[in-house]
């Protein structure tokens, strides 16, 4: 079953394959539906199903987590749904994967070690995402 | 848009006609569940915190508030007899609104096994009376929706809240009503809140008891996490963005009121429109403060988990593919690969809903069911923390 996923997932063929979903006008990152490779193309499609535009992955994005849209600033806001979800905390690059390793809560920021402990996990994730990729 | 639905003495409107069993005090569960054995569409609530009156009060106007639920058509209210809850403080005020109700002590009896035997007598009077109610004509708007989401992931933000909260805003549009809760997870949420409460008043509500809740979920000493590793992992950033997710299930429409639940009272909506509630994010209570709050049945966004009811139908809807199964009631895989529309999944929930208000069964309804758990806040720490204040 994950041999199969794993095909559909890097499949370049079906745009479909590749959806991102940016949620409002205002956002500057989308959701991956999918896990995508480095260097990929990301569809980004809004809520209404209209295709918007396509950008370069820097680095993986696995499912579930989000892409710059544009470059932001160290100190800039995030948003998603229209709505700020945090705060920038350093140079992000269009195209690079935006998490807690370069975003705070404005409210209750995650402890350091639980940051650490997600971008190991999500390391190992994407690791295997590139074998599987070969 | 019209379902067929029992109409009570008070006006209200029930989709499903239970009988329930309240046992005042912990001691008479099994007694209560030996006489639910035998009658048919019977279920049980449980006072498990304590047989004493005093701190107690919450759980207290609870019982009286879910006995006067309209699924339930009739009740019957047992007490072991040397508790300081007396069975006829529950059982008026259920019996003022016109419902048949009857009590029983265990004591008075003589004993657990005539306890049962006359238990089961008096349940089969108040179901036979019941089961003569009929099932008549009423309007989409006699109902009221709770919404609540567990087990969530990265396809609840994007798929299953959506989709809720799109069927949430049609039901009202309809005149009907709607109720969110779980105030603990709308950190991060208070700038859209603010742009949705009707009024100042209703705003400085909302703020003062989502920062009641905070302080009791954030007391020094306790490890309680905001967000899992696993949700971050999944996707989910910030406690802003799980927030937001979550709040997607409560639609778009402006905020009414807060109905809180307390030990003083427990409010009820009062006209169509959009509700938010001190309903617990922690799932078997949530049930019990929905149905305190007057609903008739809950939708339920999840990954692909979550409690099922005995006297308010959940209706499951889920958009994560991994997970999906025949527990689900509403299919939202599709929003999450492009293939479907909130709006559509958002008229499904809606057909569902009058549906279920029918008398048609949720997937999993009678199946798995959750015990009625009564959720109280703790009395001694609200004192504490400052959040009692006087009325």
């Amino acid at each position: 079953m994950k041999k199969k996923k794993i095909i559909n997932k890097f499949s370049e063929k079906d745009e479909v394959m590749n959806r991102f979903s940016k949620k409002d006008e205002k956002d500057n990152v989308a959701t991956a539906l999918v896990d995508l490779g480095k260097n990929k193309e990301a569809h980004i499609y809004l809520s209404n199903g209209e295709h918007l535009t396509n950008i370069y992955s820097n680095e993986m994005i696995p499912h579930g987590n989000k892409i710059a849209l544009n470059d932001i600033n160290n100190g800039d806001k995030i948003y998603k749904y229209g709505e700020v979800i945090g705060v920038c905390t350093e140079d992000i690059k269009k195209g690079d994967l935006v998490h807690v390793h370069n975003v705070k809560s404005l409210t209750v920021d995650i402890p350091r070690e639980f940051k650490k402990e997600i971008m190991r996990q999500i390391k190992v994730i994407q690791k295997e995402g590139e074998v599987n990729e070969l | 848009m019209n379902f067929k639905g029992y109409r009570r003495e008070d006006g209200s409107i029930g989709i499903r006609n239970k009988t329930l069993i309240i046992a005042v005090d912990e001691c008479c569960d099994g007694i209560a569940r030996n006489i639910s054995e035998k009658v048919k569409d019977s279920v049980v609530l449980t006072n498990s915190y304590t047989c004493m009156l005093g701190g107690n009060e919450e759980t207290f106007n609870q019982m009286i508030a879910v006995g006067k639920n309209p699924n339930v058509g009739g009740v019957l209210v047992i007490a072991m007899g040397c508790g300081s809850i007396l069975p006829e403080q529950i059982a008026e005020p259920i019996a003022k609104i016109g419902k048949p109700v009857d009590i029983l002590t265990c004591q008075k009896n003589g004993g657990t096994r005539r306890t049962i035997e006359t238990g089961i007598q008096k349940l089969k009077t108040i179901s036979d009376k019941i089961n003569k109610t009929p099932r008549e004509d009423v309007s989409i708007a006699e109902l009221i929706v709770g919404v609540k989401c567990g087990g969530s992931d990265t396809s609840s933000g994007m798929a299953s809240n959506p989709s809720a909260g799109n069927a949430i805003d049609k039901l009202i549009d309809a005149g009907g009503i709607g109720i969110g809760g779980e105030l603990f997870e709308l950190q991060g949420c208070q700038e859209n809140l603010r742009r949705r409460a009707v009024s100042q008043e209703v705003f400085n509500k909302i703020d003062s008891l989502i920062e009641a809740e905070r302080l009791r979920w954030s007391v020094e000493g306790t490890n309680v996490e905001t967000m899992s590793i696993g949700n971050s992992v999944g996707g989910l950033t910030t406690i802003e963005e799980k927030s937001l997710g979550a709040l997607y299930k409560m639609g778009t429409k402006p905020i009414k009121d807060i109905l809180e639940i307390n030990k003083y009272f427990i409010d009820k909506p009062k006209q169509s429109g959009f509700y938010l509630s001190e309903t617990t994010m922690l799932c078997g209570g949530a049930g019990v403060n929905f149905a305190s709050l007057g609903a008739q049945m809950v939708l339920w966004t999840s990954g692909a988990a979550g409690f099922n009811n005995p006297i308010i139908p959940v209706i499951r809807i889920s958009g994560n593919e991994d997970l999906f199964n025949d527990d689900m009631d509403i299919d939202a895989r599709g929003i999450m690969n492009g293939s479907d529309t909130v709006d559509n999944v958002g008229n499904n929930i809606i057909k569902k809903i009058i549906e279920v208000a029918n008398g048609e069964k949720t997937q999993l309804e009678d199946l798995g069911s959750s015990t009625l758990t009564l959720y109280q806040k703790d009395q001694r720490l609200d004192k504490l923390l400052g959040n009692c204040k006087n009325r």
